[in-house]
């Protein structure tokens, strides 16, 4: 089998992007090993030994949604939706069990149900099949009324939980979504352009400044080049001002302490003694990896024992620690790949469904592998997001396997040009 | 653009894709520079933060505020406390290791010779290190500063054990008021569970009882945050530079109102043989100047070391005697002839009896009510209300009650502190009273099937049959002096910082209306300034030569062929009341004989006088 047979587009499946997952597993095992590994221990009982049986599980539940037929996909997304939306309302209001503070868990013996998961699946499935059969536009204003609706409900639930982080993946879904469903670069820009102004106007500095006043001017460009409705022409310049304004009037409205706690949210080392502390030791961690890193199991016993979370939110820590910067690299170039293999499927297809799907996991992916990496090298705030295929921990590894293998079931089922 | 085969589609969904991708690599770009900044560029710094030192986070836990008495004695402060831990992570890796300083620590011996830590104990710290990586476990607690330097002797051969300094609560007057001062112990389970406690975490020592326990939130203050850098074996070396630690704010000290001289005195009058307690409040304002319940325990056996403290709980725990209730507010007990001051005032605010009325049936030791005969404790003839109080005659009751009757008493008695509502002093467990009328009656009895009855009445107005606490008979008679409201009583004077300066004054509250007509009032103290110093009072042996006090006696019956319970209830100065004194002595015979002496003596105390008397 020569490489170019290897990665034949006629192929109806794509092993380079089985050997990436795999390969991503298998990082995961060794990472989650040398985090949690303990001599005493009995290995059935260890953590790496039940991550591996999360991940056979995952890729047998894969291999089912391989088989899936397009047709059942889409005929199946209405009722997970509204399973899904059960399961939010349950576990917020009845039996959610108090996890570190917050109720995200359904216990159901065997193992637990964390719904916000599932109904991100269910979501991808519901939004991506609506997208894909009525596309959006913003010179039609209604045809953002639905899937306004499907998106509000899970995420206003899932932010009720609260759990903030995995309500931003919803809006990333959607964002991601719109692009592939009819929406321009430009409009993508105007989109995103409101929280922009917050993020730069939040400073009063002069960069900041300038950024901002960059920001309007390039706004005030695009809206001269789309050419929209004078509503939403005006409504786009209005929120971007507005928002400008008014994040810094409220800004200074806040507290101290209220403002203090801002900051220390959205960055975590003006706190060293309370989540700065946990950032600090991660950036010791990873910095201390240097080049080539520590060797294998050199790096557990020092500072990451101290990380509460080292074997799963903070385990890109114990990669930076014990590889260095080539297997922090390594890991990035296995997820950039990845992510390739994953975009390219849609390539092959005309199908909007099977674009939106596609394109929707891949995001889901992406948005894990960027908010969890930017945290633990203190670049973004601490959140509870965990890492692709890394991280440990039963519901995360269900949900990854799961998008790998619709993903691989768009190009298995799909049909050819 | 979805129409298949569209050619434009196809090409700016391709075009999007590639935007995406485009996207994916300038954020990993991102990601890769700075991780290349920190493995690089940062490399040394981290390199060195990481390998030769280790960063802790050491919580600095805030000093517990102290409780002074009202004169500014101190009355419960800290102690150092050595304990001995091991730190899972600087304990050896390997299982040999970690056995070999197993075997020695067991090796230790205390200059008696004996073995300090026991195998079990070890065992299981060992165990729990496993899991617990990143806070130290105990292996000795409490230990002495003997102990400590033959460790410390030892540490080359003991990597990862260390000597850790915590501050212990000290009782330096140990029994006394103990009840009233509580106790600390580390926090329990079940109470980590409760919303209340959500600001505490495992390990903590939080007040149990007492004021310990009802101003731990003030006593605690804030705890503050280090990180240090550490050595190979655990120890500290220095802070880490540009990191602030957060300093710990002291706990506020908590000024009684307890006068340590009259607690003493309380306290020696009443054996620790003996059940009974001791009230002596301020009735102008609610201080409380001494509060005794007997048995006692001492608190400082709560912050003995686990082996010393377990004996000394289950002393304490399984004692009959219960030493562990506070008998001043928990315990309830019949008010007996102290409530004929109650049914008295009542007939007089209401206008049935008068300093004249006296009632056709003289007191010849019995009174006929329907088919029943109810015994007084003498024949007294007949008398008038102020009589009938000083010789706290039974007939004479019976018939006034029938007459009030219940409602118009109780609402009497509620006006001064008794009854179903707590006086809200500042210490937990108090227990309200039961001021019984038909209603309530029939209620709590619904089970037995008993009903109530008129003739209820006749043993009601002699106050048996109502359930008061210590507390509340010396709030009934201090605020029937003054006449001016009933206050809160409290134990809070003032809390001040550790520079000593008043945070929180204790506000006087008044909390029941406590007034009744001029008149009712000068008869009440006529009758009970005869009780304690007209030669023939049921009270007179709590006479103090100088000072005209007002007293009440009661034997409170409790079960056929026991000795009464002893009460005895004075006010001092009677015109211009300064002090309120309620005495209850269990099964130890009649009110006047038994605690008349005793409140005697507090309030000997209380005014300077020499006890010239014995």
């Amino acid at each position: 089998m020569s490489s170019g047979r290897f990665l034949d587009k006629s192929l109806k499946f794509d092993w380079f992007f089985l050997v990436l997952t795999l390969a991503l597993m298998a990082c995961g095992i060794v990472l989650v090993y040398s985090a949690t590994v303990n001599e005493d221990s009995v290995f059935y009982e260890s953590l790496w030994f039940r991550q591996i049986l999360y991940f056979v599980c995952g890729s047998a539940l894969a291999t089912g949604i391989v088989f899936l037929k397009l047709d059942w996909l889409k005929q199946l997304a209405a009722p997970l939706y509204i399973l899904a939306l059960i399961l939010l309302c349950v576990v917020l209001f009845f039996a959610g069990d108090v996890v570190k503070g917050a109720g995200r868990w359904i216990d159901l013996g065997i193992f637990k149900l964390q719904p916000s998961e599932f109904a991100k699946i269910a979501y991808l499935l519901t939004i991506s099949y609506w997208l894909s059969r009525h596309p959006v536009s913003l010179f039609k204003l209604k045809t953002f009324f639905m899937p306004f609706v499907l998106f509000i409900v899970p995420f206003a639930l899932v932010l009720r939980q609260p759990d903030l982080s995995t309500a931003l993946v919803f809006i990333a879904v959607t964002y991601v979504g719109f692009f592939f469903a009819g929406l321009t670069l430009t409009d993508m820009f105007l989109l995103a352009s409101p929280v922009l102004s917050v993020l730069f106007s939040h400073s009063q500095s002069m960069l900041f400044q300038v950024l901002w006043g960059a920001l309007i001017c390039a706004v005030v460009f695009a809206l001269f080049r789309r050419r929209l409705p004078k509503a939403l022409t005006i409504f786009f310049l209005a929120t971007n001002i507005l928002a400008g304004y008014a994040s810094s009037m409220a800004w200074n409205m806040l507290e101290p302490h209220q403002q203090k706690r801002v900051n220390t949210f959205l960055d975590p080392m003006s706190d060293p003694l309370g989540d700065g502390y946990q950032v600090l030791q991660s950036l010791t961690a990873i910095g201390s990896g240097g080049l080539t890193g520590k060797g294998f199991g050199n790096g557990t016993q020092t500072n990451l024992a101290f990380l509460p979370e080292e074997h799963t939110d903070f385990i890109f820590s114990v990669l930076g620690e014990q590889f260095g910067f080539a297997g922090c690299a390594f890991i990035l170039a296995l997820y950039a790949l990845f992510l390739w293999r994953a975009t390219s499927t849609c390539k092959l297809f005309s199908d909007p469904f099977i674009t939106l799907m596609v394109m929707g996991a891949s995001t889901i992916f992406l948005f894990h592998i960027l908010v969890n990496i930017a945290m633990t090298i203190g670049l973004m705030p601490v959140t509870g997001l965990p890492l692709p295929f890394l991280s440990y921990g039963g519901s995360f590894a269900l949900t990854c396997m799961v998008l790998v293998g619709i993903i691989m079931c768009m190009r298995y089922q799909g049909r050819r040009q | 653009m979805y129409k298949s085969n569209s050619n434009e589609g196809v090409q700016i969904r391709n075009w999007n894709v590639l935007i995406f991708m485009a996207a994916v690599l300038l954020c990993f770009t991102v990601l890769l520079l700075r991780l290349f900044s920190l493995q690089y560029t940062h490399y040394d710094e981290n390199l060195q933060r990481s390998e030769n030192n280790r960063l802790r986070r050491v919580e600095l836990v805030a000093e517990r505020g102290f409780i002074y008495d009202r004169n500014g004695e101190i009355l419960v402060r800290n102690r150092p406390s050595y304990q001995i831990a091991i730190q899972s992570l600087n304990l050896p890796k390997k299982k040999s290791g970690r056995d070999s300083v197993f075997a020695n620590l067991l090796q230790i011996r205390d200059k008696d010779g004996k073995r300090m830590f026991d195998s079990l104990s070890l065992d299981t710290a060992f165990l729990r290190s496993r899991w617990i990586k990143n806070r130290p476990i105990r292996i000795l607690e409490d230990a002495s500063p003997e102990q400590v330097s033959i460790v410390e002797e030892h540490s080359s051969e003991l990597p990862g054990v260390v000597t850790l300094i915590e501050s212990r609560r000290a009782y330096p007057y140990g029994t006394l008021a103990s009840h009233v001062l509580g106790y600390t112990s580390e926090i329990s389970e079940e109470q980590l569970k409760l919303p209340e406690y959500a600001n505490y975490s495992q390990g903590d020592r939080i007040g149990q009882k007492g004021l310990e326990q009802h101003y731990d939130a003030e006593f605690r203050g804030t705890n503050g945050l280090k990180i240090v850098e550490v050595n190979a074996s655990g120890r500290e070396i220095a802070l880490v530079k540009g990191v602030d630690s957060k300093a710990p704010v002291p706990g506020l000290h908590l000024v009684s109102t307890i006068d340590l001289k009259l607690q003493k005195v309380a306290e020696a009058a009443i054996p620790d043989t003996a059940r009974g307690a001791l009230v002596a409040i301020d009735p102008r304002n609610g201080e409380i100047l001494a509060m005794v319940s007997s048995p006692r325990l001492d608190p400082n056996i709560f912050s003995l070391k686990k082996r010393e403290r377990n004996r000394g709980w289950a002393q304490v725990a399984l004692d009959s005697l219960r030493p562990l209730t506070n008998r001043a507010i928990s315990g309830t007990y019949p008010p007996a002839s102290v409530f004929k001051l109650v049914t008295a005032g009542a007939g007089l605010e209401n206008g049935v009896l008068s300093e004249s009325k006296f009632y056709p049936k003289p007191c010849t030791g019995g009174f006929q009510y329907g088919a029943r005969y109810q015994k007084c404790w003498g024949s007294h003839g007949n008398l008038n209300v102020v009589n009938a109080i000083r010789l706290s005659c039974d007939v004479f009751f019976y018939q006034a009650g029938l007459d009030i009757d219940m409602e118009r008493i109780n609402e009497f008695g509620r006006r001064f502190g008794l009854g179903e509502k707590t006086l809200g002093i500042d210490i937990p467990g108090e227990r309200a009273g039961w001021l019984p009328d038909s209603a309530s009656f029939n209620e709590r009895n619904k089970r037995l099937g008993w009903r109530w009855a008129r003739g209820l009445i006749l043993n009601l107005s002699i106050g048996q049959g109502q359930i008061v606490t210590p507390l509340q008979q010396a709030v009934l008679v201090g605020s029937l002096a003054t006449n001016k409201g009933v206050y809160r009583p409290h134990f809070m004077k003032e809390l001040r910082d550790s520079e000593g300066n008043v945070v929180k004054t204790f506000e006087p509250e008044i909390i029941r209306q406590g007034k009744m007509k001029p008149e009712t009032h000068r008869i009440l103290m006529a009758a009970m300034d005869s009780v304690a110093n007209h030669p023939g009072g049921t009270g007179k042996r709590g006479a103090i030569p100088g000072i005209r006090v007002g007293a009440k006696t009661g034997s409170g019956e409790w079960k056929k062929g026991e000795k009464t319970h002893a009460w005895y209830a004075v006010v001092a100065p009677i015109d211009n009341p300064e002090i309120a004194v309620a005495v209850i002595m269990e099964a130890a015979g009649g009110g006047g004989a038994v605690s008349g002496p005793i409140a005697r003596k507090v309030l000997m105390a209380y005014f300077g006088l020499e006890d010239r008397k014995k």
